[in-house]
């Protein structure tokens, strides 16, 4: 069962999650531990190798792209492996459990200067690599962070969360309401720092096709706008993992907005800089990109 | 809706005025219906059309419009439910 729950979410179709199952397989999963529970993945990612040709369909067309040559089976089997065993992950890490994982960060200062700045920042993260591990560490350091994602995700997310560590429930913040990034801009002014997953649609219609992996894809300009609105800088955030038990986290301060509102050419500019960026992350830990669908659609 | 419902008052003008300048809207400021949805359907704003709303209110009015605010359903459920929320507050 466990497997299959945990198979369930990583193809992103919240509507076949069961809460009750979700919950099991979490329990399941600190139970027997971290190297028991690995094992399950491989079953699991073999029989989505065989029984999921979309889930293939759109790995294989990414693969081909970011490895410059055509994908073989063994290599889609290995991002789905990375994906799983991210996601496994993401719940020792929601478990307080940082110390089962060898992590180094690069571009900490990056945040130290937004801090002495005062205020917080938007995080511009991707369906790419860990989010939870730049998350550990910033809660192991003292900082606020809050993850923004859809509503019905966040719904989800917070039941499991509430099953791993009910005190993290509220790091969540649901998109799709009229207020939400008014309580992004509140807590920004309290020094929290708020993780934006920018590679997909952002709550509007406002996306910007831009070059990435030699094709034109779309990206959503909202989250470069919030912080042209806020007056925040840009700064990517990278959990990559690197096999074993380690991952490397990677920020870098890609752009400060002009005082100026309105600067549709700063936006433009801000959010080629943070795709190409995301591009060249992608190339260099290519099974790290967790989106399974026609990206370039 | 009677035609007498469908008419901005002056404050509401005022406020049509300053949402369409910020956002850029293309629908002229006494056109918009004042009991029209401002967020999603309707006029459909998007959640960052709201933020650069709530940022000018602030500036303009002196209201904060905060998101812990139980009733902001209410609030932002039409440029009138808006006004009205906005002239109970406004200092001076």
């Amino acid at each position: 069962m466990n497997e299959k729950i945990l198979a369930q979410e990583w193809l992103d179709r919240p509507e076949r999650g069961s809460p009750k199952l979700l919950r099991f397989g979490i329990w399941l999963a600190l139970r027997i531990g971290r190297r028991a529970a690995r094992l399950f993945l491989y079953p699991v990612c073999l029989y989505f190798l065989v029984f999921s040709p979309a889930a293939i369909c759109w790995s294989r067309e990414y693969l081909t792209r970011v490895l410059g040559r055509g994908a073989k089976s063994a290599d889609i089997f290995r991002h789905f492996l990375t994906f799983a065993g991210c996601l496994l992950d993401r719940v020792y890490l929601l478990n307080e459990q940082c110390e089962q994982f060898d992590i180094v960060v690069h571009g900490e200062e990056a945040l130290l200067q937004v801090e002495a700045e005062g205020g917080g920042c938007v995080l511009f993260g991707a369906h790419f690599g860990s989010f939870e591990v730049p998350r550990a560490l910033g809660r192991a350091r003292q900082r606020q962070i809050s993850l923004l994602m859809y509503e019905e995700n966040a719904k989800k997310i917070r039941a499991a969360l509430s099953a791993i560590n009910p005190l993290l429930a509220t790091e969540v913040i649901g998109l799709g309401r009229a207020d939400s990034l008014i309580l992004v801009a509140e807590r920004l002014a309290a020094g929290h720092f708020i993780g934006v997953l920018a590679d997909r649609n952002f709550d509007s219609r406002d996306m910007v096709r831009c070059e990435f992996l030699g094709k034109a894809a779309a990206f959503p300009r909202g989250p470069f706008r919030v912080a042209m609105l806020l007056q925040r800088p840009v700064i990517l955030m990278a959990g990559i993992y690197r096999g074993g038990n380690r991952y490397e986290v990677f920020f870098e301060r890609l752009a400060m907005p002009p005082e100026r509102k309105g600067s549709e050419a700063w936006l433009d500019a801000a959010m080629r800089t943070y795709v190409s960026r995301l591009e060249h992350y992608c190339r260099e830990a290519p099974y790290n990109w967790f989106n399974f669908y026609d990206f370039w659609a | 809706m009677t035609t007498e419902n469908a008419m901005l008052s002056p404050p509401e003008a005022e406020l049509a005025g300053i949402i369409v300048e910020t956002l850029n809207l293309e629908i002229p400021a006494s056109e918009i219906d004042p009991e029209m949805a401002l967020y999603g359907e309707g006029l459909g704003l998007d959640s960052i059309d709201m933020l650069e709303i709530s940022l000018v209110v602030s500036q303009r009015y002196g209201v904060k419009l905060q998101a812990d605010d139980e009733s902001n359903a209410d609030i932002f459920r039409s440029l009138r439910s808006l006004n009205q929320y906005i002239q109970t507050r406004r200092v001076g």
